[in-house]
């Protein structure tokens, strides 16, 4: 009797055991379906956050575009205006070397006016051997005429308002006195100005009929420096 | 008779206390080892109201059941078929005949007893 209680003394302990451990196996595999059910929500919500964000994405992406093509825009704008702009200032330039306010250089013609080596004769009036102011405004006249660029006398540059007067023997260029001979460059193209002042009735035929010795040179390259005071 | 309850209530604590923790692949090995326990559990009462009760053979069958099932078991698991259905089977099986036996036996000692009274 005895013997047989021990046995089932034995066998109940392993059985009240065995209950247990499954028993809270049970739980535990429970609370890890639960686990998994919070971690499904878990994903749903980072992949609910992982749309949003992508559509966000989508979004910028589109207004970077966007704001690609403003800038792109704004590029050849400004592209256009500094190209308008160096057209301006290369005007200006052009029409700052016209007016002399910058040094301006190019071919041109060079005319030598010199009075005449002629032996006079004692009735002749030495009048008639010398360069006269006229003879520089008919000659400056008709370069300027013929579309000279600039035009100076001995170095220094005519302008619209100067003024170029006989005084005896030398010639006064805006209060400056230039002794002859008289060195006339001009600026421009070589072939017109050429031609226009050695024409038949030209005005070179007139002063070599006033009895100037005239001598003409093409110049590849003729400086001209700026106006001294503005 | 209060010795085998005592070491149920024994077997409860020290379930709880040592918290043993079982990886799921072998779980069929743990509801194989509770069925077989029961098994052998009413095996023994009805061999005890039959009269047949032998340490030997209770003892023997326990170990014995509870080892070819966890073989099945452990084939089940190596085979990819669950083979441990059929430990469980048997076991269940066994269970509610032994059950059906006990029942039977304890309703006829108690109409005996009352037949006994009667005749008094």
């Amino acid at each position: 009797m005895r013997g047989r209680q021990v046995v089932y003394a034995f066998v109940f302990l392993l059985i009240g055991f065995l209950l247990t451990v499954s028993i809270q196996h049970a739980n535990r595999s429970g609370e890890l379906i639960q686990l998994n059910e919070s971690n499904v929500e878990q994903d749903l919500y980072y992949r609910d956050q992982l749309i949003d964000v992508q559509e966000k994405n989508k979004q910028l992406r589109s207004e970077l575009v966007e704001l690609q093509e403003n800038v792109q825009n704004l590029e050849q704008e400004i592209a256009n205006d500094t190209d308008e702009l160096k057209d301006l200032v290369n005007r200006k330039n052009t029409l700052q070397k016209f007016t002399g306010e910058l040094p301006i250089e190019g071919e041109g013609i060079q005319i030598t006016l010199s009075d005449t080596t002629y032996d006079m004769s004692e009735e002749d009036h030495a009048n008639q051997y010398v360069v006269h102011d006229r003879h520089i405004h008919l000659l400056i006249n008709e370069l300027f005429s013929a579309g000279a660029k600039a035009i100076a006398i001995n170095g220094q540059r005519i302008y619209h308002d100067s003024h170029i007067t006989c005084i005896g023997p030398v010639i006064s260029v805006e209060g400056n006195v230039y002794p002859a001979p008289f060195v006339i460059s001009a600026i421009g193209d070589q072939n017109t100005l050429d031609t226009s002042i050695q024409m038949r009735n030209g005005v070179i035929e007139y002063l070599v009929q006033d009895n100037i010795d005239v001598k003409l040179d093409l110049s590849s390259n003729i400086m001209m420096r700026e106006k001294d005071s503005l | 008779m209060w010795f085998p309850i005592l070491f149920l209530i024994v077997g409860v604590i020290l379930g709880l206390l040592t918290n043993i923790t079982i990886p799921d692949q072998y779980s069929n090995y743990l509801s194989i080892a509770v069925l077989a326990a029961l098994d052998t559990l009413f095996g023994g009462l009805r061999a005890q109201l039959e009269n047949t009760y032998s340490h030997r053979i209770f003892l023997s069958g326990f170990f014995f059941n509870v080892s070819l099932a966890a073989f099945l078991a452990f084939l089940g698991v190596q085979l990819g078929i669950d083979l441990y259905l059929a430990a469980i089977f048997a076991f269940g099986v066994r269970l509610f005949q032994n059950l059906a036996i006990i029942r039977r036996l304890l309703l006829d000692k108690y109409a005996n007893r009352r037949k006994k009274s009667t005749t008094f």
